[in-house]
């Protein structure tokens, strides 16, 4: 079957066509919300020319904050615009990715580690710099480039 | 209606064979009455980030029989808890809920049904067909002393689909499992069936 | 003072993509007049700047080749119509994000299709797209999606089927009747981006057995 591979972290069990016909069906719907067309907090500094070996850490990271944070504050939006199913969708297997990444906490990867968060920190800024609202709803509809990015990982 | 409080639902289970999930529980009685249920649901995400949130079921908020098929609820390999309540007019009962929440991993995978066939030398295999999230993993031989097996994966069942050509005189042999990749896993083998094909060899 | 209602000047303005070919299209309701006159522009998503599209500036026709203006695969786009009509009223309306990697759906693969007396050879030709790496080199669909891959299908006689399948591009159905007639199809699939191509249907005979007579 197909997996996950993010370097060293293997995830089976997520089938990421199902993921993207979650998030098709949500799509238009949830980035019409976002009027600022000219900031995107994926950009190819975050996510573009990523080692194996960093792609763990990073995808670690930035799952994590989707859950606790993306996801957390945009559910009353889902319910508002009737999208819960495919948003528990999205958030459950999110869920699930997260539960078998299992990023090396040894002393040698520091730089790897290093260089995922400073991508990591490129994304949280840009998103903090925009009103919350807002940067909430552009980071949910900027779901299609984690995926598209993900692609390169699943085998 | 003369009743002052409507008992919840009991004795909640589910039943999965082959990824379809069906949620059942005891009906509610009320005399010469017709009972209404609703289904909700909640992912790990939902018990973990927002516990309060409860998502109702795609096709039984609200139904009548004691039972809903939750197959399009379960979206993702976790836990859900699922509940139920009946409803009579205008009275709700209090919600049941499931006492182990159900995990789409544990569905029962059972060996696909078979249908082998002939047509001339053309040995032709028809497969259950059990939906999108399931393939097909077909191993064939020819059944003589250090035969070598061939495996096919078909992608979809319910279509007669040739497998392979046989040679005259010799039995031919089958047999089939099932693989899903939203669990990782797979079932059983069939049953083994063998074909024989009479008559002189086919020019190639 | 009320707004001017616009609408009926622009409708429905969105990407038509196929094989990576990005063309943009809008519609206009009748009453909208003839001599309305239509300006494109284009933007990369994340990007402050609206370029205007040369060659779609006060253009009366209702579509505008954007491909090379939105060749990179891995951004996004938006693109934005603005008519005004003879009575100088005008109207904008934006795409929503558009990914050619997402929308864009997949012709039907070019096929030779060579008969033999019992068997029926494919080759499946590649398939080029308007995408250029740095070099110059024009990208195959192949080259864009790594797990595409090729199903055929020969329908038997009503009742079954045969299928072959791979990333390989040439295919051999073997074991068929003489001087027979086949309907098949030919279809190419990306699992990743769930995409199905549009299926090549075809018609072939096998050619007669000469070796009896």
């Amino acid at each position: 079957g197909q997996e996950f591979q993010f370097g060293p972290c293997q995830v089976e069990g997520v089938v990421l066509q199902e993921l993207w016909e979650a998030f098709q069906a949500m799509k238009d719907i949830v980035q019409a919300q976002d009027n600022i067309t000219s900031v995107q907090l994926l950009r190819k500094e975050v996510l573009q020319n990523v080692s194996e070996a960093e792609s763990c850490y990073l995808i670690h990271a930035l799952l994590e904050f989707y859950l606790n944070t993306v996801f957390k504050n945009y559910h009353h939006k889902a319910v508002e615009f009737r999208i819960l199913k495919s948003f528990s969708t999205l958030a459950n297997n999110f869920i699930v990715i997260m539960s078998k990444l299992q990023p090396s906490q040894e002393k040698e990867m520091f730089s790897v580690r290093e260089s995922a968060r400073r991508r990591f920190l490129l994304f949280q800024r840009a998103f903090k710099q925009l009103d919350r609202e807002a940067a909430v709803t552009k980071a949910f509809g900027e779901v299609d480039i984690l995926l598209t990015w993900m692609e390169n990982f699943y085998q | 209606d003369g009743v002052a409080v409507l008992p919840a639902p009991q004795n909640l289970s589910v039943q999965s064979t082959n990824m379809k999930h069906v949620l059942t529980w005891s009906p509610v009685i009320v005399p010469e009455e017709i009972i209404h249920y609703s289904v909700e649901y909640q992912g790990e995400y939902e018990s973990l980030y927002m516990s309060h949130i409860w998502i109702p079921s795609s096709w039984c908020s609200p139904t009548q029989g004691p039972e809903c098929d939750i197959t399009d609820d379960i979206t993702a390999t976790v836990p859900y808890s699922l509940r139920v309540r009946a409803t009579l007019g205008s009275l709700t009962s209090a919600w049941s809920t499931l006492k182990h929440p159900f995990n789409r991993n544990s569905t029962i995978l059972t060996p696909p049904g078979m249908e082998i066939t002939k047509d001339g030398f053309h040995l032709v295999i028809k497969l259950e067909d059990l939906g999108p999230q399931f393939e097909f993993f077909v191993a064939y031989w020819k059944r003589e002393p250090g035969a070598k097996e061939h495996v096919k994966m078909v992608r979809r069942g319910g279509i007669p689909v040739h497998l392979e050509t046989m040679e005259p005189g010799a039995a031919h042999c089958v047999k089939v499992r099932t693989f899903v990749k939203a669990i990782g896993r797979h079932s059983a083998f069939s049953q083994t069936e063998c074909v024989k094909v009479q008559g002189e060899a086919l020019p190639l | 003072h009320f707004a001017e209602d616009t609408s009926d000047l622009l409708q429905h303005v969105k990407f038509q993509s196929s094989n990576f070919e990005n063309i943009l299209t809008w519609d206009s309701r009748p009453e909208s007049g003839p001599d309305t006159v239509y300006s494109v522009q284009y933007k990369t998503y994340g990007e402050t700047e609206w370029q205007a599209k040369e060659g779609c500036q006060r253009i009366t026709r209702k579509s505008c080749n954007l491909t090379m203006e939105t060749g990179n695969l891995t951004d996004f786009y938006y693109a934005r119509v603005t008519a005004i009509d003879v009575g100088g009223r005008s109207a904008t309306k934006m795409t929503d994000r558009f990914s050619s990697l997402q929308h864009t759906i997949i012709k039907p693969p070019d096929v030779t299709c060579i008969p033999k007396v019992r068997s029926i050879q494919m080759i499946v030709h590649p398939t080029y797209t308007p995408i250029h790496t740095g070099n110059g080199h024009r990208l195959t669909l192949e080259d864009i999606f790594q797990d595409l891959f090729y199903h055929l299908d020969l329908h038997i006689n009503h009742t079954y089927q045969m299928h072959l399948g791979g990333k390989q591009r040439e295919f051999e159905f073997f074991g068929l009747t003489p001087d027979t007639e086949f309907l098949g199809t030919i279809v190419s699939l990306v699992p990743t981006w769930s995409k199905k191509s549009i299926p090549y249907m075809y018609r072939a005979k096998t050619l007669p057995d000469q070796t009896w007579t």
